[in-house]
């Protein structure tokens, strides 16, 4: 009897070690240390991108220690493994109780970030989104997500500042002259971009829009019909957001139906904006805008020289790492984290009212991030289109290469309008 | 006003371009769908790796092209063989277990082949999309309003051609009499001394070779990926239904009618219409005629 109170004894000692572990590491405070979540698919279908956001994240993780941590202390982090939305919110769930954490950042994707930072919503945590686009994200009047890149419309929005501000000039034509056939895929992302550039060319410039169409890009096999309809309608610009073989598809046959039209622009690194765009057609694929992360020509003496500094350290760093130069999904990431740290070191706390505040009035201009990026963010949570600056690339001579804003490239657009299809060499 | 809604004098561009457009599009629906109808049609199995045997038919060409330098339509001189044995294989090893097996065997037995083959395109070459760019693909023809691209042409030259030699074997030899024998009923065909075995394994080894070679040819005018097959299975199907199974003439016509609902349905209601349109005329066949559009006895046992 009492060999097995012993026993009993034991063994609640042992347990009741086992759960206080965690809360042992919980308080890393004392030891100097800082602790945030941080939230990537790491493994299953979405790992490959998430890997890459985990790479960029423990690379400026290393460069924010090197330069004094955060808030005084060494940032460490809690990683949670996100492969689909139910282990988003559960492994957030998981780094908030568990982990003790008061900030989650990551999840790259739009199918993650929603139920991730609605469960570190419930429990008053930050979330620190640095990558994914759903619009829907900043919409929910919660006051704890915060996301440093534009979302999904922003794309959408940029497009038209290019066409309006970039394109209508060198037409010399007024932007509410300006015809424009609206084309896309008919995914939640070729939807959300075409439809706020529709409600910004309409609104705002007065653009004329001749044609709206959305397709099932994985059963298009003919653009045929489509090219002899616009072909009628004679847009000044198509805005065409492409998936992947469409992009070519689409291309090749206004080519054979020789459907002429002054500019196409896209947004996103899918169809034009894919390397196998100029692949497929090589010369003969000179000519589409593609609103992306910047490429050949950027200026990086624009941005700032702290910025400078940090996208070569940065850029450095990856390239031991990976053995590549970094992807747009590194400086998403690499960024967003650095962000972070400024606001926390300015804030002096992971206080909720006050890391807001913080937030809310930080205003940095275009070129101060590694990326170029600057910030201003609204009362939403989202960092302003303005700000997060992206670039107008365009398929010269079988190569993207960046061409808008112009202080920012050596490089400058050509084929403006595009003129004959066999003159664009 | 939507220019697509006024049809006068100013259109007849306009049409003879759909019209153009049906046709080609049209070829190469039915260079796909005369291998399916065969399959479907004789052997009463409804093959779901037709779309993977395609895909492999466009890495064959790519690879001849980006390895040999060799030109699409050289290649297919050594798919129709190639695939024929590929067929052939693929029946002893996987088919004939399978080919007494209730439907739902079947259906298991050639999603799993497809997804294997996808899987295996996906390791063996992974999942960039590929180019074939032999000259012809970038030659445009130009007669009366109407534009079309020269490999399109010659890929409806061939379906064409590849239709009515399928029809003429099918209709005139001896073998295509025991073919069409074994389609109607495969007991008696055996009683009368058919090797019901043997022309399953013909008849198949025919019809990937078919799709092989529709790999081929498509492959200078779409990318190549492992799950290109997938772009135009679906639509097979619907074609080998309004044709009728088994019917070569049939798909031809089924074919031409899908591309002309998909064009004009395109041009008038929008792309996003286009499949409605022909699942709602599939849906229509299957219950007014369900033999197909020109009718196969035998056909309605299949209850798809």
């Amino acid at each position: 009897m009492r060999m097995r109170a012993a026993i009993a004894l034991v063994l609640a000692a042992t347990l009741g070690l086992a759960l206080a572990g965690p809360r042992l590491q919980a308080q890393p405070a004392l030891s100097g240390e800082y602790k945030i979540g941080v939230l990537e698919p790491l493994t299953g279908s979405l790992a490959f991108e998430g890997k890459r956001h985990m790479d960029a994240y423990e690379v400026m993780r290393d460069m924010i220690n090197a330069q004094g941590g955060v808030m005084g202390k060494k940032l460490v982090f809690a990683v949670g493994d996100a492969t689909d939305p139910t282990a988003a919110a559960s492994e957030a769930t998981r780094l908030i109780t568990r982990e003790g954490v008061k900030i989650i950042t990551g999840t790259y994707s739009s199918t993650l970030c929603g139920a991730a930072s609605e469960a570190a919503a419930r429990a008053n945590v930050i979330y620190w989104e640095t990558s994914c686009v759903d619009p829907r994200f900043s919409q929910r009047g919660l006051k704890t997500v915060f996301r440093t890149e534009i979302d999904g419309t922003g794309f959408g929005w940029y497009n038209i500042q290019f066409i309006a501000k970039h394109l209508a000039p060198r037409f010399n034509m007024q932007p509410n002259q300006l015809k424009v056939a609206f084309l896309s895929e008919d995914s939640s992302y070729g939807q959300g971009v075409t439809e706020s550039a529709r409600r910004r060319a309409k609104q705002e410039f007065g653009m004329q829009e001749v044609a709206a169409e959305y397709y099932a890009f994985a059963s298009t096999n003919d653009f045929t019909p489509i090219v002899v309809k616009f072909k009628q309608l004679n847009p000044d610009v198509v805005f065409h957001i492409a998936r992947g073989n469409d992009a070519v598809l689409f291309w090749r046959q206004s080519r054979e139906q020789n459907f002429l039209f002054k500019a196409l622009v896209h947004a996103g690194a899918t169809g034009y904006g894919s390397a196998d765009f100029g692949k497929a057609l090589g010369n003969d694929g000179n000519g589409p805008f593609v609103l992306a992360e910047p490429s050949a020509g950027l200026k990086l003496e624009m941005f700032k020289p702290e910025a400078q500094k940090m996208e070569r350290e940065f850029g450095e760093a990856i390239k031991a790492r990976s053995g590549d130069l970094p992807l747009a999904s590194h400086r998403l990431a690499g960024s967003g984290l650095w962000l972070l740290k400024v606001v926390l070191d300015q804030a002096k706390t992971d206080e909720l009212e006050k890391f807001r505040s913080t937030v809310l009035s930080l205003d940095l201009p275009v070129g101060s991030m590694l990326n170029g990026w600057g910030v201003k963010f609204a009362e939403n949570g989202q960092n302003a289109n303005e700000r997060v600056q992206h670039y107008m690339l365009q398929w010269q001579n079988g190569q993207m290469v960046t061409v808008w804003p112009e202080e920012f490239t050596s490089i400058r657009a050509k084929w403006i309008p595009l003129g004959p299809w066999d003159q664009r060499k | 006003m939507d220019p697509a809604r006024t049809l006068g004098p100013a259109q007849i561009d306009v049409v003879a371009q759909l019209a153009a457009s049906t046709v080609l599009l049209g070829g190469i629906y039915a260079l796909i769908a005369v291998g399916l109808t065969l399959i479907f049609g004789i052997m009463r199995v409804v093959n779901f790796a037709h779309g993977e045997f395609l895909m492999l038919g466009m890495y064959l060409a790519f690879w001849a092209f980006t390895i040999f330098s060799l030109d699409p339509y050289l290649v297919l001189f050594v798919s129709i063989p190639l695939f024929f044995l590929v067929g052939t294989g693929i029946y002893v090893l996987v088919m004939r277990g399978v080919i007494n097996a209730s439907h739902n065997v079947q259906i298991f037995t050639t999603v799993g082949l497809s997804t294997a083959l996808q899987n295996v395109a996906l390791v063996a070459w992974t999942g960039d999309f590929r180019f074939v760019r032999p000259w012809h693909s970038s030659v445009i023809i130009r007669s009366g309003g109407a534009a079309f691209n020269l490999s399109q042409v010659v890929a409806f030259a061939i379906a064409l051609a590849l239709t009515f030699c399928l029809f003429a074997f099918m209709k005139w030899t001896h073998t295509g009499r025991v073919m069409r024998a074994t389609a109607q009923d495969r007991d008696a065909a055996t009683l009368m001394g058919i090797d019901t075995d043997r022309i399953y394994r013909l008849t198949f080894a025919i019809g990937i070779a078919c799709v092989g070679s529709a790999g081929v040819l498509i492959s200078p005018l779409y990318q190549v990926y492992p799950t290109a097959g997938l772009q135009f299975v679906l639509l097979s199907y619907v074609v080998v239904v309004l044709g009728g199974l088994g019917d070569m003439v049939g798909a031809m016509i089924g074919s031409l009618i899908v591309a002309g609902v998909e064009v004009i349905g395109s041009y008038f209601f929008g792309t996003a219409w286009k499949e409605i349109f022909y699942f709602v005329l599939f849906i229509g066949v299957l219950v007014f005629r369900p033999a197909g559009l020109f009718g196969q006895r035998g056909a309605e046992t299949l209850g798809v």
